[in-house]
């Protein structure tokens, strides 16, 4: 329990006084990396409480349940919330290594982790809500850092899109308190099955779009390709490998966990949506000619395969999005942090992630896509687009690769680079190969965090 | 501008304070809480700024130029006061002394950690909106080049 308030503390604290220095500073970025390990290192113990024994529920001040504001960490919640200041502390170190551009990077990227985890690790809706602004807020200042009109349009477009998409989640959540009287996650959830069907429907849309925006799945990810090519190698990693992690599981937490009736009813259409998604990603991303621009598209191609996932549902469905959602955090990040670099290296983790997002064995994406692909088994249509949309990754993947990394560079600058800019994503290549051998650990976990979700024990 | 905001708008301030202070004391057995006080202390500073110009407030004003330091503090302290119980196990936002207990008391003040919390958000509040005004006020032109001002 201690644990839990601790690990929420760390990068919080830390982050508000880091915001009094420089953080271009050699040693500053160190300070946040230490926090960060901190702070995983404390999620970690969480998480082994968690696992072993079934949800950590805190309530503030003992508060009687209802009136304090709820922590709760169940196996879902932890995994997002490891995932994703992984993601952080990788982008940070690399950041380190690198020298930061920005005076307040590290200190954002702190605060970034503490709105994260509070968003994973609460049982409130409205404190998710929170801490969900505390997180953009730190990323709409990340997206808005950088040299030139062209990052402060996309992180204007970032954050003008960002509003909305939470304006619409806050409707939302007003709707669940007028037809349920509670914001506790628990409650919701018995309270939901009872609502009326309309209303719930209603608010279910909203949650819905507002994670569809943030995940950008079609027909909601237009503004992602403008932000992802114009952010830093660091900050584009951060918003794919970090902040979308809210979309995933809020998709799962609000849809499979508080309105599981809503979620079979359109289970469909998220499998229209979700196909829509992987084949648009795909056809766009094969028009690029650029490691970046490629990534974009291929982001919401790739989140097309969570929504399937979600779409089909079940223990099975539930755990493959969140395994799926685990290895492409792992691979944008690792890919996005290379964008700006040339080398062998480099070239050969640039491989490395091309066939995890294609799903080719040994990378982890393999096992992500065998996951989803277990899923819709029993649907030859789905199964059929799923195969396409790969066919798609693997032809625009190596197709940067070519363009990219056989040919001589035009740029001869960029082809010289120090053994420190490559650390971090030898590291996560490392992972992603790893959990492409020895998968049995993800999806034990993908398997505990699913279960959790009332939609996964019909 | 009018004469009445000319001669409120520098000497607001000081009732603004005694407001906010009477708000924290007040707020738990009333309405009032650290929120609105800080609001009613930015609101103040506010005016000074958008009446005598952005130059001449802060130099009347010395520590509006370190609003961002008094915000990141004032969280400092919220967070201090808000996760104390974590020392001793328990969960955040405990409060201490704990119900039924004697509380000290100066006048109708009294010292629980939930007043601490809120002299911390009344100063994230204050500090981070006069941030805002101050770099907000920075785009307007300095009434104190304007030759009708004659204050």
């Amino acid at each position: 329990m201690t644990a839990l308030s601790i690990a929420l503390l760390i990068p919080w604290a830390a982050g508000v006084a880091l915001l009094a220095v420089d953080g271009r500073r050699a040693w500053v970025p160190w300070i946040s990396v230490g926090a960060l390990a901190a702070t995983l290192i404390t999620l970690g113990a969480v998480a082994a409480q968690v696992l072993a024994s079934g949800p950590v529920t805190m309530t503030t001040g003992n508060w009687p349940v209802g009136v304090g504001i709820t922590l709760r960490a169940d196996a879902l919640g932890v995994t997002f919330a490891l995932l994703s200041v992984a993601m952080l502390t990788a982008a940070v170190v690399h950041e380190a290594f690198d020298g930061v551009a920005e005076r307040e990077f590290p200190a954002l990227v702190l605060l970034l982790a503490a709105g994260l985890e509070g968003a994973f690790l609460t049982g409130d809706i409205f404190n998710f809500y929170v801490f969900f602004e505390l997180a953009l807020a730190a990323s709409y200042v990340l997206a808005l850092h950088g040299p030139g009109p062209r990052v402060l349009g996309a992180g204007l477009v970032f954050t003008a899109v960002n509003v909305v998409g939470t304006f619409v989640f806050l409707l939302s959540v007003a709707g669940v308190y007028r037809v349920t009287a509670t914001l506790d996650m628990a409650r919701i959830g018995e309270r939901m099955a009872v609502a009326d069907p309309n209303a719930a429907i209603l608010i279910a849309v909203g949650f819905f779009v507002a994670f569809s925006v943030k995940l950008g799945l079609f027909p909601f990810h237009f503004w992602l390709p403008t932000v992802y090519t114009a952010a830093r190698p660091a900050v584009a990693a951060i918003l794919s490998g970090s902040v979308a992690n809210i979309g995933a599981y809020g998709l799962l937490r609000f849809g499979a966990g508080l309105l599981p009736r809503e979620l079979e009813l359109a289970a469909g259409a998220l499998i229209v949506l979700g196909g829509a998604s992987i084949l648009y990603g795909g056809v766009l991303a094969i028009s690029r000619r650029s490691a970046g621009e490629m990534l974009a598209y291929s982001a919401i191609g790739q989140v097309g395969y969570v929504l399937v996932a979600i779409g089909i549902g079940g223990p099975v469905g539930f755990a493959a999005a969140i395994a799926y959602a685990i290895v492409n955090a792992a691979n944008k990040t690792m890919l996005f942090l290379t964008t700006s670099q040339r080398g062998v290296v480099v070239g050969g983790l640039f491989a490395l992630g091309a066939l995890s997002i294609a799903g080719i064995p040994p990378a982890a994406g393999f096992v992500g896509k065998l996951e989803v692909f277990r899923a819709v088994v029993g649907d030859p249509v789905v199964a059929g687009v799923l195969l396409l949309g790969s066919l798609l990754s693997l032809v625009y993947a190596f197709e940067v690769y070519q363009v990219e990394h056989w040919r001589p560079a035009a740029d001869a600058t960029a082809v010289r680079v120090s053994w420190r800019a490559w650390v971090v994503p030898v590291a996560l290549g490392g992972v992603i190969l790893a959990l492409g051998v020895w998968p049995e650990p993800l999806l034990a976990l993908s398997d505990a965090a699913a279960r959790v979700l009332p939609g996964a024990n019909p | 501008m009018s004469p009445v905001i000319g001669v409120v708008a520098p000497r607001i301030l000081a009732p603004a304070v005694m407001l906010a202070a009477g708000l924290i004391v007040k707020g738990y057995s009333d309405t009032g809480e650290g929120f609105s006080a800080g609001v009613i202390v930015a609101l103040a500073i506010g005016l000074r700024y958008i009446t005598l110009g952005r130059r001449r407030a802060d130099r009347t004003l010395a520590v509006a130029r370190h609003a961002n330091v008094v915000a990141a503090a004032g969280l400092l302290i919220a967070l201090g006061f808000g996760f104390q119980g974590v020392l001793s196990g328990a969960p955040p936002f405990t409060h201490l002394p704990p119900p039924g207990s004697p509380v000290i008391g100066i006048g109708t003040l009294e010292l629980t950690t939930a007043v601490g919390f809120d002299v911390g958000l009344f100063l994230l509040v204050a500090g981070s909106l006069t941030v805002l005004i101050r770099y907000l006020t920075e785009l307007l032109p300095d009434p104190a080049d304007d030759p009708g001002d004659e204050r």
